[in-house]
């Protein structure tokens, strides 16, 4: 070690880079398949600074009132609600994992049953089956997709529910959409309505990214024609594979919805965004377009692999991607940090049917393969009642940005951006 | 696998030796033995070559409607059963400027087709291409060819058509007159008034094209689908951006679909952005593309669905009676 100090700059960074070269671009890669991933500035994002602000006059529990012939509770808050096409429990659903360790393994079948359970929809990552293999007959068993699509059909309540099966540019080669609407395993959720595909247009980690994750060297060989695999770790047994992140304008994306939907006229069509500047008008033409929900995936990490500059530096804001988006032209979903009543409360007032639930499941579940994802969203949705009814609401969808108060120094970024008006500051 | 098929017992092939023995079985091979002879001697006669498909390549018709490609391993590289020979017909077109195959093609097609008594996981193609020619041409060629086909079935072999409860009579009305012709949009509209929900920018629903099948008196055209109701390979039109210079032929009396062709889009740039368009990633598209880039003659052309064909001679109910050796989807058969 040499004695050169440099106090008050990143020493500690530039030696980690200058002795571990491009493989310091990326978080430790002995954490991969053990952590989540996703900075979280000390002070919280836009919505985590917002504050719910419930009214003094309550019109819509007067309604409430007259309705049951008695004063309403927190408990007669009805949390049922349309996503996408599908009937839900609670106004959240399981998004997608993808195919890190901890995405294709017992945690996503655990995740998945517990969500078959509570009735929520479920969204199957993006190359679960290009990476974990889709097999059919005796070796079905072993296969990834179908399993946790049977755990989920073991336990979902009649009438509720769905599987949302993604694919992205890459899995175009391995027809995952087209695999699944021809499997006879996929006919109970088209019969009842319940089997959806989404169009992975990117992702909140890394945005900009196609698909990251680290490869051991037979796992790489398996997929070497499909995917760049590259040597940044120097060791055969760490090997980054990349996905493209696809070309998409909003010709692209509109002919891709519209021949989703022409193709798999039984399935719900879904689209995720990346926390893209021009969101909304992605999401605008996504819906006119005839997608059944548009997921926003804000820039707050997730479970795939990132490097660090993309999960500190860039991408959209949640809260920024909802103002930008306005008053919404469809079913409109977010993911980004979800894990408790009080933030997926704001995000529903701010125009979100439901919200993803990513990190947080996979870490319930962690906590307990039987219970924990159950339980979780028991606390969250005894939260939400509480949260909603102290706003004179019975329904997620009574919600408005007429229930959120942002501080001043967001709230003049807070204003629409096409309105010519100035905030006014206190004196 | 067969609780799908509950629903439809008895719509269902017997098993094979019953099948082949059965005498409607054998009348309809008969007659699409005189189609196969009547299409090669027609379409020798106008001046195209028959060349013989390839079976398995690296890609294939990226599909629609949901059907899945079978996959071959091909020396450690997944190679694709034929779901249609599109693009090896483009690249014949740099030996020849009309060329013709009678192609298998497998589809494994949504369990939910089995239902629409026309779609089998593996079929034949009366394929066509050819240089330089417009949608009107090729068109034409359908029209001839289709006319052709029944004025020598009906010559050489009618005892097998009444055999099967064909009405001579109604085939014959084929030959009468032109065929109709009608656009996507205008289809759409008929269906409306119908009460028929048809999405306007997507392919004709098979209920709803059994409709207009029904209606019909004459084969008809259907002009203009719009983009994103087909493959990247059926040109756009550079005058009405968003619909497609391709074609459908549907036959009356309920039979539906036989014809299904466009003018092809040949240049590099306008292929690139289409695959994108449909969801497909160029790069596993690397040698058609060379070549496209290479330079291909621009074209138009057509498959004729043989086995449909032969069920609207016969007027057998299921199209699986038509074939020696059916595989309806979803249903493992030998």
């Amino acid at each position: 070690m040499t004695a050169v100090r440099a106090s008050g700059y990143p020493e500690a960074a530039v030696r980690a880079r200058a002795a571990r070269g491009a493989a310091a671009v990326f978080p430790p890669e002995e954490s991969y398949g053990q952590e989540v991933f996703g900075g979280t500035p000390a002070s919280g994002d836009l919505l985590d600074q917002a504050r719910l602000v419930p009214p003094v006059f309550v019109p819509l529990r007067l309604e409430k009132l007259i309705e049951l012939g008695r004063e309403p509770l927190f408990s007669d808050v009805d949390l049922t609600t349309g996503i996408g096409g599908f009937a839900s429990s609670l106004p959240v659903f399981l998004s997608a994992f993808g195919s890190t360790q901890l995405g294709g393994t017992e945690l996503a079948v655990a995740a998945s049953r517990q969500a078959g359970r509570l009735g929520i929809p479920m969204v199957i990552g993006e190359n679960v089956v290009p990476v974990n293999g889709y097999g059919r007959g005796a070796a079905s068993a072993n296969n990834a997709l179908l399993t946790r699509v049977r755990a989920y059909l073991e336990e979902v309540p009649d009438g509720l529910g769905g599987v949302v099966v993604q694919q992205s540019t890459e899995d175009a080669d391995a027809e995952v959409w087209n695999l699944v609407y021809s499997d006879p395993a996929a006919e109970p959720l088209l019969a009842s309505g319940r089997l959806g595909f989404e169009l992975k247009v990117g992702q909140g980690a890394k945005p900009g990214l196609g698909g990251m994750t680290l490869l051991d060297a037979a796992a790489a060989a398996r997929v070497d024609d499909q995917y760049a695999v590259t040597d940044v770790f120097g060791s055969p047994e760490r090997l980054l594979r990349s996905g493209s992140p696809g070309t998409f304008t909003d010709e692209i994306l509109r002919q891709q919805i519209r021949l989703m939907r022409n193709n798999f006229p039984r399935a719900r069509i879904w689209v995720k965004l990346p926390p893209g500047r021009d969101v909304a008008q992605a999401a605008q033409v996504a819906w006119t377009a005839g997608a059944d929900a548009v997921t926003v995936d804000g820039a707050e990490g997730g479970t795939g692999w990132a490097p660090t500059a993309f999960l500190d530096h860039v991408g959209v804001p949640l809260a920024e991607c909802l103002r930008r988006i306005g008053e919404p032209g469809g079913c409109l979903l977010a993911g980004g940090r979800m894990w408790e009543g009080a933030r997926v409360v704001k995000a529903l007032a701010l125009g979100v049917r439901a919200a993803a639930l990513g990190r947080a499941a996979l870490i319930a579940v962690d906590e307990d393969r039987g219970q924990g994802l159950v339980r979780l969203l028991d606390a969250l949705a005894l939260e939400s009642r509480l949260l909603i009814s102290a706003l004179g609401k019975y329904r997620p969808d009574a919600l408005a940005a007429e229930d959120l108060w942002f501080p001043a120094d967001v709230a003049s970024a807070e204003l629409p951006l096409h309105l010519p008006v100035r905030p006014v500051s206190a004196p | 696998m067969n609780d799908t098929y509950d629903e439809n017992e008895g719509a269902l092939p017997p098993a094979l030796p019953v099948h082949l023995a059965s005498p409607t079985t054998q009348r309809a091979l008969r007659v699409q033995h005189q189609v196969l002879i009547a299409t090669r001697a027609f379409l020798g006669a106008e001046g195209f070559v028959e060349l013989l498909p390839p079976v398995i390549g690296p890609v294939t018709d990226p599909g629609v409607r949901g059907s899945k490609q079978l996959d071959v391993d091909y020396y450690g590289h997944r190679y694709k059963l034929m779901t249609s020979g599109i693009f090896y017909k483009q690249a014949s077109l740099l030996a020849f400027d009309k060329i013709f195959y009678i192609a298998p093609n497998v589809r494994a097609e949504p369990v939910e087709t089995c239902s629409t008594r026309r779609h089998l996981a593996e079929f034949h193609q009366i394929d066509i291409e050819v240089a330089g020619a417009t949608r009107t041409q090729v068109q034409a060629v359908a029209e001839r060819l289709l006319t052709h086909v029944v004025g020598h079935v009906l010559a050489t072999v009618p005892d097998e058509l009444t055999g099967l409860g064909r009405d001579l009579a109604v085939l014959a009305e084929v030959l009468d007159e032109p065929f109709g012709r009608t656009t996507h949009a205008g289809a759409v509209a008929q269906l409306h008034g119908l009460g028929h929900p048809q999405s306007p920018d997507a392919e004709i629903d098979w209920e709803g094209e059994e409709l207009l099948s029904h209606k019909a008196g004459q084969p008809f055209f259907i002009d203009d689908y719009p983009k994103g109701s087909r493959g990247f390979y059926d040109r756009e039109s550079t005058t009405e951006p968003g619909v497609l210079r391709n074609f459908d032929l549907i036959a009356p009396g309920g039979f539906g679909e036989l014809v299904s062709g466009s003018e092809r889009e040949s240049e590099y740039a306008r292929i690139v952005t289409r695959m994108r368009e449909t969801g497909e990633n160029p790069a596993k598209y690397a040698w058609y593309l060379d070549m496209v880039r290479a330079g291909i003659p621009a074209s138009a052309g057509f498959g004729m669905g043989l086995e449909r064909l032969v069920r609207f001679l016969t007027g057998l109910d299921s199209v699986w009676q038509v074939n020696a050796y059916p595989k309806v989807p979803g249903l493992v058969s030998p």
